[in-house]
């Protein structure tokens, strides 16, 4: 099969909204990147809400169409492939969403999104097989099978739901987990360990993540690489370390400066100017020229 | 099992509801019933027919609700009307829920150009005044079957489920659960049918009770001026006959007071129901916080 490869090439994005000057609102203008499976990495998108990124990870997933541009899965567009491209576009690319209350549907028990996964992506020949691979990906991402099957969503805490989630990404094996915002509605200590857990998949299953998130704190654990993007632009990308030390992008020190730090000695002191203007856009003659990831 | 036991649960958390489903129960078990009613009132000889006893006599042992201008026994009429009035609630409340079911799903779920087609149109039925277009189709439909009479009234009542639905399937296939199911390799009428179609379900309870109890009261009113479809006697026809021979008059009132409260009955049923439904499923309208 082909290499392992995602890449977006000029995708933008463009939604029709009332009350805009030309009757549409750009969620997303011009992005290119390049994500590779080998060697596994992790690719942080960063920026604030509603500067486009969730329509990034939408278009990836194939949810989402892009009005320009195209993104492909192995050299191919991923809006036009083979039932058996597709079947591998989509047993490699798997989500793990924001929301953990509303991704599952409220009407069936929570078994359901994993023996889903079981039966349409063929991963076992019989119900035992299936029950004992839903058991061991319990286990791996460290919820115990006795307590969570069988249950209702929400009978469930967010925490647990979410990493039923990641139970399904355990199972399925993508080569890229496209990760929207997953920790943001998880409290500290959850939050902690679901980034761990996306680490060791990282390391022991070689899967590749972009973890689209509104936080540095999390991008600066995480590690890897790193891209910025406001108001539908990427502005800034690179090793997290280097993006970090020296931001080249007003936007990036802004994003830099708003991490809050837990050091009674070093308070906020300074307001932080949040720029909703649309006029006010310098960002897209700013940004740097996109160079490839890697 | 899963489905049976949580109607049950809807059913116990909501008095209305329940009082709604037990009342309607009990009109659907006589009508049901009404063949064998009938024939344990009249014996030997057929109750309904023309001439069966003497005319116009009062209630009595004999004939609990008196007899009509023909002689026939008004509580077996009446009890077969109910009967007829059902099942055109049944007809027209089932096709216009299909009918409405399918347009939301289409228009709702591909949205574009054919929700925008699909909209307008239904939008276009919804505004039209419906009963003087009823009172036009009767005058072409004189001896029309009780399914026919369904299929007329049914087309003017589905837009109305339509509408409703549609709303409803525009917030819910947004849902991160619809996305899920479909990078889990799911097809559209999958998504439709299995993740949301069972969250509808109570919408669509709601859309077929106010069709039948609109398609029965559309044609209650057609006879009642006198313009029903002929070869159908349901409450409304016996209501007309009533008015149209002054049985009131004549001390045959229950001709006319006990298809009315039927059909009073009926509607406060299929209200409740409504209601109970809806206090179930829209939080906000719930009585008391909590489960």
């Amino acid at each position: 099969m082909t290499d392992k490869v995602i890449e977006l090439r000029g995708v933008q994005q463009r939604f029709h909204a009332r009350g805009t000057p030309d009757g549409y609102l750009t969620a997303v203008q011009d992005a290119s990147f390049t994500l590779a499976a080998d060697p596994p990495q992790v690719v942080s998108l960063v920026g604030q809400s509603g500067s486009g990124k969730s329509t990034i990870a939408r278009n990836v997933l194939g949810l989402q169409k892009p009005t320009a541009g195209t993104v492909t899965y192995g050299g191919k567009d991923i809006f036009n492939l083979s039932r058996a491209e597709y079947d591998e576009y989509r047993k490699n690319v798997q989500p793990v969403f924001q929301d953990p209350y509303s991704i599952f549907n409220p009407f069936y028990r929570v078994d359901r999104v994993l023996w889903k996964a079981v039966k349409k992506f063929s991963l076992a020949s019989t119900r035992e097989a299936g029950e004992a691979l839903i058991e061991e990906s319990l286990k791996a991402v460290s919820l115990d099978p006795g307590r969570v099957l069988g249950r209702y969503p929400h009978q469930l805490s967010g925490g647990q739901r979410q990493r039923i989630m990641l139970a399904r990404i355990h199972m399925l094996r993508p080569a890229f987990v496209i990760a929207d915002e997953p920790v943001s509605m998880l409290d500290a200590q959850i939050r902690k360990m679901f980034l761990d857990i996306l680490l060791d998949f990282q390391r022991e299953h070689r899967m590749t993540t972009l973890f689209i998130t509104h936080d540095l704190s999390t991008v600066y654990y995480l590690g890897g690489q790193v891209m910025v993007i406001t108001k539908g632009v990427i502005v800034e990308r690179g090793p997290v370390s280097s993006v970090m030390h020296e931001p080249s992008h007003p936007y990036t020190r802004l994003l830099l400066d708003s991490i809050p730090q837990p050091d009674p000695a070093n308070r906020w002191t300074t307001r932080i100017k949040v720029d909703e203007s649309p006029d006010a856009d310098t960002t897209a003659a700013e940004a740097p020229e996109p160079r490839p990831l890697l | 099992m899963r489905f049976l036991e949580a109607v049950l649960r809807t059913v116990r958390h909501s008095r209305r509801l329940a009082t709604g489903l037990v009342i309607l129960g009990l009109m659907v078990l006589l009508a049901l019933l009404s063949p064998l009613i009938v024939k344990a009132i009249g014996g030997s000889t057929d109750p309904l027919e023309l001439a069966a006893y003497e005319r116009w006599l009062v209630p009595g042992p004999g004939h609990l609700l008196g007899t009509d201008q023909f002689g026939r026994d008004v509580f077996a009429m009446v009890i077969s009307a109910l009967a007829v009035s059902l099942q055109i609630g049944a007809i027209a409340g089932l096709i216009s829920t299909v009918v409405g079911v399918i347009v939301a799903f289409v228009a709702g779920y591909k949205g574009g150009w054919i929700d925008g087609l699909l909209s307008t149109f239904t939008g276009i039925l919804l505004v039209i005044p419906t009963f003087p277009l009823l009172i036009a189709l009767s005058a072409y439909a004189k001896n029309v079957s009780l399914f026919q009479v369904g299929v007329m009234i049914s087309i003017f009542s589905w837009p109305f489920a339509a509408k409703t639905i549609r709303s409803q399937v525009l917030s819910l296939r947004s849902r991160p659960y619809v996305d899920l199911a479909r990078v889990s390799k799911a097809r559209d009428l999958e998504i439709i049918g299995t993740e949301l179609l069972p969250n509808l379900l109570p919408f669509i309870g709601v859309g077929f009770a106010s069709s039948a109890l609109g398609a029965i009261f559309g044609l209650v009113g057609l006879e009642v001026i006198g313009l029903g479809p002929g070869g159908v006697i349901d409450l409304g026809q016996i209501i007309f006959n009533a008015i149209n021979t002054g049985a009131l008059t004549l001390g045959a009132w229950p001709m006319f007071v006990v298809p009315i409260a039927l059909l009073t009955l009926l509607f406060a049923a299929l209200n409740m129901i409504n209601i109970g439904l809806e206090e179930v499923y829209n939080p906000r309208l719930r009585g008391v916080a909590g489960e």
